[in-house]
């Protein structure tokens, strides 16, 4: 059997079975969603961190490409209590380290307690805790991965849609789910995507109805070019934001983002609107929220648990953001409408468009 | 922050409203105890917000009818007739009818319909009526699911047209409206349904023409709007519930869904069932999930509902679904879902139906959350239905789209492999199959490819003997994840067998089992040093995303790199229970079945109740989903375990408990008495097994020592012993003389028990009954004729008894006593006899070292007699019985709570109780499952058949026992036309007085039905009443849902009510029924 073993920020090492070979580091955090995987994986928002499924069957249904989100598994490390050999094989042609048959309440219930940690993996038929004691040592903090942005993001713009009639989307890619992009594209927008640390330039080269900052991984203020460039765009185009976007916005209008005890991953989180006084379950994944939203922006949903804001609007320009993922893939599919609302901004009313909330 | 959204608001509350909340009534095939669980949840909600609550229910042995679970609680019949008498006398603001079942909701209807609640302003809480209709009514349901755009399987209606009547309607006629039924919806099979039944009754798939044309006309005529729904079979899918909650304000939440392992086509009460789904990617889930929530607002249903659908990998990433049904009302699915997630649903419904909103309703499991979000599960549940197999060998026990269960077991565990073994484990249920005797043809075709209850078994067998799972899937349709988990619990035991002990173990088998498999000289403590131990996790509803307070827990094997038998903190995993308080377990009764119903449930709770009003922590170990006692608030600590010795030490190990209570939980709970206090002293742990010691609960039990002690004490006894072998029945029987009444020993409600005339009828009860052997032995044993059966139910506590009641049986010896009408107080009794009857109580009660509950099973003959009577008994039990919550509820007197305090070191002298006598007469009568199980013998004998119970009270004997038999929703009829037929043996012969006393009080009341074809006229709709014990005639009866009367006892009985009909109904709360001060038989 191929030994596995996770250290643990404090130098706690749980050893486990070796599922895919190879060392890692990372952030260590985890999802309660109990399906959608393929999705989770393929997520760019957890680059730079190991990812534990909370629950404890991964793999079941097998693994299929149409549901992946991206074109590469993004967490550095998989952590679960019980992976099938379609997942594992799967983590091992892509080189991302795994172990299972590991108690993952257990560590569920530390990163609960202790916050997001520091963790260092090492699979393999000779690895042992010094290994990945090693990985520990040289991980680093998120806000630290300054570089995280080059590393999701698409180099070059590309377009989606050209033949659509509808809106022209502008999406600053920090690390954009392929769903956020479908959702738009079902919409009948055109959808052109740019690198992260696109300028005004690259923006008015598209000409777009909106500007569209998608989800990231990380830290809000390593995305220091596209803070920027929402500064910058601010009344000449609409925006809109989908988690990570939405820090980005708060970040560029004066508000400020804070870094969580343990973040909210999972497709089971409440959101209150505040108009409608109506809940909703929403997908979430982020270890970073708005603060405060400052001046120009106002608050109109909050999580249910703790309050965080879940959607902020421009209160002098067209600003819609959510701090949630609208897109699901995987989660609920109760805020699909983020996208009409969206493109009601933009002034491109959708086939099932409704209006936006103000 | 700057939002100001507030949570816990207090915009709708009950303030000041009185309520209505109507129950299930009896337990039966369909509805069991999940009323009582979520009854009893929403009572304590609906109080919790300020209001008045009234609750009425016709089964005594409910939690929720305990006079402190409501401002007013009645044990009355659920007919508009009762109910309509206590709105008059509440004059209650609202009524809430989605928490009583089918039953609630069916009478709520009638209500409405009849003017009742209109007149008295009272209104509907919750789901309205429209919607109500709008989910019955499936043609009706279809059009509102085609409106929203969603797929339901193509259906269509045969019906009756206005006046119409099922006798009128020609064969040609109906066989042309059937064909055109079955080519709308593509052809056979087809699923042939009857709406408004419970549990699917009279439903399933149907590939014969002639089948059907049977099942339609039948289905026609008991359909209460004489409807039959054709729909297309989906046969072969996964079948998926989803319980959704819905808020006034739209809301709108789904709590969990749960996948059958068994395809479509077997009712979802009768499958195996996982939660959450494994099989369906996340994108079928969210669109199962989206429809879900789109069909409840489009209906506008409000508070817990469940959805069903059929799901199929079509090659699309999500795959393909139909909405199946929709149940606008909390269920068994939603006491599972409760269960399985720790979301409280009736609780949440309850508040829901007041005006709350999810957002403002607290989650009571993590304190730091609401009631809206949805459960994050971080385990597998897995449920296994109980069927009463062993007690009707007639019934086919074929798994189809109609319900035969009665009860279910929940499992909790890290894999599937774990949670399914815990579950099966928990269910008590052992296949009556001798694996080497099965061919492999036979396994085929008769275990493999036919669902039944023994079919997980037949699937080890399988993989034991080396199929694939290729071809057990072939031959199953179980689909391929689940059947490689099977392969894999099975290769965990041959591992085990060739000495590789830990995978087992984690698989999910006990040590015991391990050591079992192993042979050898393998025994528990070499498998226990080699396999991991458990460890106890939290079930929280969040996956652990959040700190939970709440104590309910299951376990699981720590992984293969942790082996050896963890201790203290480590045993304990998550428990937060406190290990330094005195602390006892008690242990429940498992899944219902036949003789073990939701009374012991009830013993439970109440020992639960006692400890911790003597300020001693009580845990619970159980695993039925259903009942209150697996409540996660009802106890200190709730463990969700299977109950076997092994699984309750370890929890009594990792709680630091002080002590084990296993008098409550009926025979599955005594029967680990002995091997439980073997393991304490195995491990050496602390820890006692309370109140009468095991070793008197053993000698009740042993019928030598018994008879040894009765003899010694100069009790009756009827005469007789136990035989180890034919030879020595056929000398007992002579002995004794003929008839005699035979059964094998251990028995739990009277398993294959029979009275025997002669020889031959011995011979053949001791070669196709049972099979006697040395170590089997069966007991052979006077049967006295025409006594009077009596039983009481007393507390002892080693120096004083209280006697809580006793009952007399309406029926005679040779009806069993779980199904025997009883009444309190009896009527027959003279002063002396009932003086003898208290003696012999305290004689046993002695002898046996009795502390706690003890039930005496007595019976007297020569009361009318000038001679003094004698009193038998005929069995002793020292531990909770049926009869228990009947007694409390006719007496006021709370004897399981007493039992527990005295097990716990308090003397009765302490507790100054009194004995109390009703001045009413209550009867408690019983339900019987034959409508449900076709095939089975529908006469009352021997062996006990009845699921539940119910109590109706009154002035007089004969109004008492009608109003049971309302409550049991089979009324004798005031007129009409009867079939009085007593050429059975059990009847008195007409010509005597006796005989002639019963025709003509019948026909005081009924004109005798004159045809010659008996069964022809009540298939036509002639028959109103029969007595009769001609079994062909009485399975006629109960298909076409005639009252019918199978004993000389019932039948007399059933004149007496008769004679009361004129009498008022006498509807009143139970604390208000007039009892008096005084001990029995003194």
């Amino acid at each position: 059997m191929t030994a596995a073993y996770v250290a643990l920020e404090g130098g706690h090492v749980i050893e486990g079975r070796g599922r895919a070979p190879g060392t890692a580091r990372g952030e260590l955090v985890f999802t309660t969603a109990y399906t959608g995987y393929e999705e989770s994986l393929t997520d760019p928002s957890y680059e730079e961190q190991v990812l534990t499924f909370s629950y404890p069957l991964i793999g079941n249904y097998g693994v299929r490409e149409e549901r992946f989100e991206d074109d590469r598994v993004h967490p550095r490390a998989v952590l679960s209590r019980e992976l099938t050999d379609d997942v594992a094989d799967w983590l091992e042609s892509e080189g991302v380290p795994a172990m299972d048959h590991l108690d993952t309440r257990e560590v569920v219930t530390d990163i609960r307690d202790e916050g997001a940690m520091k963790c260092g993996i090492a699979v393999g038929e000779d690895v042992t805790e010094e290994d990945a004691l090693a990985e520990l040592e040289a991980c680093k903090e998120m806000s630290e991965h300054t570089e995280i942005g080059a590393q999701v993001s698409v180099d070059d713009v590309e377009v989606h849609g050209a033949d659509n009639d509808g809106a022209t989307v502008a999406l600053v890619d920090c690390g954009a789910k392929g769903s956020i992009v479908s959702s738009l594209l079902e919409r009948d927008a055109e959808v052109h995507v740019l690198p992260y640390d696109a300028g005004v330039e690259d923006v008015e080269a598209v000409d777009p109805d909106i500007l569209f900052v998608s989800n990231g991984p990380g830290d809000p203020v390593n995305f220091e070019e596209t803070i920027e460039l929402v500064e910058e765009s601010v009344g000449e185009v609409p925006i809109a934001g989908i988690c990570l976007g939405q820090q980005i916005v708060a970040e560029a209008l004066g508000g400020s983002t804070e870094k969580m005890t343990f973040g909210h991953r999972g497709v089971n989180q409440p959101v209150l609107d505040l108009e409608s006084d109506r809940v909703v379950m929403t997908t979430q994944n982020h270890g970073y929220a708005v603060a405060e939203p400052g001046e120009h922006l106002e608050v109109t949903q909050v999580n249910v648990n703790d309050d965080t804001p879940e959607g902020l609007d421009g209160i002098e320009h067209d600003i819609l953001t959510r701090q949630y993922h609208p897109e699901a893939n995987p989660g609920p599919e109760d805020t699909l409408d983020f996208f009409d609302d969206v493109l009601a901004m933009a002034g491109h009313h959708s086939q099932r468009a409704v209006p936006a909330d103000d | 922050m700057s939002t100001d959204h507030q949570r816990g608001g207090d915009a709708a509350t009950g303030d000041g409203r009185t309520i209505l909340l109507i129950g299930s009534g009896p337990i039966q095939i369909g509805q069991a105890a999940e009323f009582d669980y979520s009854g009893a949840q929403a009572c304590r909600a609906l109080q919790e917000e300020g209001a008045r609550v009234v609750l009425v229910n016709s089964n005594p042995a409910t939690i929720m009818t305990d006079p402190e679970m409501a401002d007013e609680v009645y044990i009355e019949p659920i007919t508009t007739d009762a109910i309509a008498e206590i709105i008059r006398k509440e004059q209650p603001d609202g009524v809430i009818a989605g928490l009583g079942g089918q039953t609630g909701l069916n009478v709520t209807a009638e209500l409405a319909e009849e003017g009742v609640l209109e007149e008295h302003d009272v209104e509907i809480m919750g789901t309205p009526l429209d919607t109500i209709y709008a989910t019955e009514d499936r043609d009706l349901f279809r059009q509102r699911m085609e409106k929203i755009g969603q797929p339901v399987p193509a259906s269509t209606t045969i019906d009756l047209d206005e006046g119409e009547s099922v006798a009128e309607l020609t064969e040609a006629d109906l066989e042309e409206r059937v064909q055109a039924a079955v080519d709308e919806v593509g052809g056979l099979p087809v699923i042939s349904r009857t709406t408004y039944t419970l549990g699917g009754s009279g439903s399933g798939v149907v590939y014969e023409f002639d089948e059907l044309l049977r099942r339609v006309r039948k289905g026609l005529r008991l359909s209460r709007n004489s409807e039959v729904l054709i729909t297309e079979s989906i046969a072969g899918w996964v079948e998926y519930e989803y319980e959704v909650m819905r808020d006034a304000d739209d809301s709108c939440i789904i709590i969990c869904n749960m996948e059958n392992i068994d395809p479509m086509g077997i009712h979802t009460g009768e499958s195996t069932v996982v939660t959450p789904s494994q099989i369906v990617p996340d994108e079928g889930h969210q669109e199962m999930r989206t429809a879900a929530l789109d069909v409840i607002r489009e209906l506008g249903i409000q508070g817990g509902c469940n959805i069903q659908f059929a799901w199929r990998d079509d090659g699309t990433p999500g795959g393909e679904y139909r909405v199946v049904e929709v149940n606008p009302r909390v269920s068994r699915s939603s006491a599972l879902a409760s269960k399985a997630t720790g979301y409280p649903i009736a609780r949440v419904t309850a508040k829901v139906a007041l005006g709350k909103r999810l957002h403002e309703i607290e989650n009571e499991i993590t304190g730091e959350t609401t009631a809206a979000f949805e459960p994050a599960i971080d385990y597998v549940v897995t449920k296994v239905p109980r069927w009463p197999k062993d007690k009707f060998d007639d019934v086919d026990f074929e798994l189809t789209t109609a319900m035969k269960s009665t009860g279910e077991a929940m499992a909790i565990g890290r894999t599937f492999e774990e949670s399914l073994l815990k579950a099966l484990r928990s269910s008590e249920y052992d296949p009556d199959v001798d694996w080497d005797d099965v061919s492999d043809a036979e396994l085929e075709e008769q275990y493999l490819s036919r669902p039944s209850p023994d079919r997980p078994y037949a699937m080890f067998e399988a993989f034991e003997r080396g199929y694939d799972v290729d071809e057990v899937v072939e031959l199953t349709g179980i689909f391929e994840w689940y059947t490689e988990r099977f392969a894999h619990v099975a290769e965990s035991t041959r591992a085990a067998q060739e000495g590789d002990f830990a995978e087992a173990a984690i698989a999910g088998h006990t040590n015991a089992t391990i050591a079992a498999t192993a042979g050898g000289d393998v025994d528990v403590d070499t498998v226990e040093q080699a396999v991991p131990g458990r460890t106890y996790k939290q079930v929280d509803t969040c996956a652990g995303e959040f700190a939970a307070e709440t104590p309910y827990y299951y376990s699981a094997r720590k992984s293969e790199f942790d082996s050896g038998p963890l201790e203290g903190a480590a045993a304990a995993g998550e428990l937060e229970v406190d290990r330094d308080v005195e602390s006892v377990i008690v242990v429940g009764g498992g899944p219902i079945r036949i003789g073990q119903g939701v009374e012991f449930d009830y013993c439970s709770v109440h020992a639960v109740q006692a400890l911790r009003e003597q300020g001693i922590d009580a845990h619970v170990v159980n695993n039925n989903p259903e009942t209150v006692s697996t409540d996660y608030d009802t106890s200190d600590g709730l463990f969700f375990e299977p109950i076997t010795a092994e699984e309750v030490a370890d929890v009594a190990e990792a709680a630091d408990a002080d002590g084990v209570m296993v008098q409550f939980g009926g025979q599955t709970s005594v029967n680990i008495g002995d091997p439980l206090q073997a393991e304490i002293d195995r491990r050496g742990l602390d820890c006692e097994v309370m109140g009468t010691s095991v070793e008197a609960m053993d000698l009740a039990e042993d019928r030598d020592r018994f008879n040894e002690l009765m003899d010694e004490l100069g009790i009756a006894q009827p005469e007789g012993g136990a035989a180890h072998s034919k030879t020595e029945a056929m000398e007992l029987a002579h002995d004794i003389g003929y008839p005699v009444l035979v059964r094998p020993s251990y028995v739990l409600g009277g398993r294959a028990m029979d009275v025997v005339y002669d020889d031959a009828e011995l011979e053949e009860y001791i070669e196709e009954a049972v099979r006697v052997s040395p170590d089997k032995p069966i007991l052979v044993d006077d049967f006295l004729e025409d006594a009077i059966e009596l039983d009481v139910d007393a507390v002892a506590d080693g120096e004083d008894v209280l006697i809580g009641g006793v009952m007399e049986h309406v029926e005679t010896a040779g009806v069993h006593s779980g199904d025997s009408a009883c009444m309190i107080p009896p009527r027959s009794l003279d002063d002396e006899t009932m003086a003898r009857v208290r003696e012999v109580t305290e004689d046993i009660a002695e002898a046996l070292e009795t502390v706690g509950l003890l039930n005496v099973q007595l019976a007297v003959r020569g009361v009318d007699s000038d001679e003094e009577s004698t009193v038998y008994v005929l069995e002793a039990n020292p531990r909770s019985s049926r009869t228990v919550p009947f007694i409390s509820k006719a007496t006021g007197v709370p004897i399981a709570k007493l039992a527990a305090r005295v097990m716990a070191g308090e003397s009765l002298a302490d507790l100054e109780i009194d004995e109390q006598i009703p001045e009413q007469t209550s009867i408690k009568e019983v339900v019987l499952p034959f409508d449900r199980l076709p095939g089975s013998d529908p006469r009352l004998g021997p062996e006990m058949k009845s699921t539940g119970e119910v109590m109706g009270s009154a002035d007089s004997f004969g109004k008492a026992y009608d109003k049971a038999q309302d409550a049991t929703g089979k009324p004798i009829p005031e007129s009409g036309t009867a079939i009085v037929d007593l050429s059975a043996d059990e009847f008195p012969d007409p010509e005597t007085d006796d005989g002639a006393a019963l025709v003509d009080g019948f026909t005081d009341h009924f004109d005798l039905c004159e045809e010659v074809d008996l069964e022809e006229a009540v298939t036509r709709g002639e028959v109103d009443l029969i007595v009769s014990r001609d079994r062909d005639l009485l399975e006629v009866a109960v298909e076409e849902e005639v009252t019918y009367f199978s004993t000389h006892a019932s039948a007399k009985a059933a004149l007496e009510a008769l004679e009361a009909k004129d009498e008022p109904i006498d509807v009143q709360a139970i604390t208000g029924r007039p009892k008096r001060t005084a001990e029995w038989g003194r």
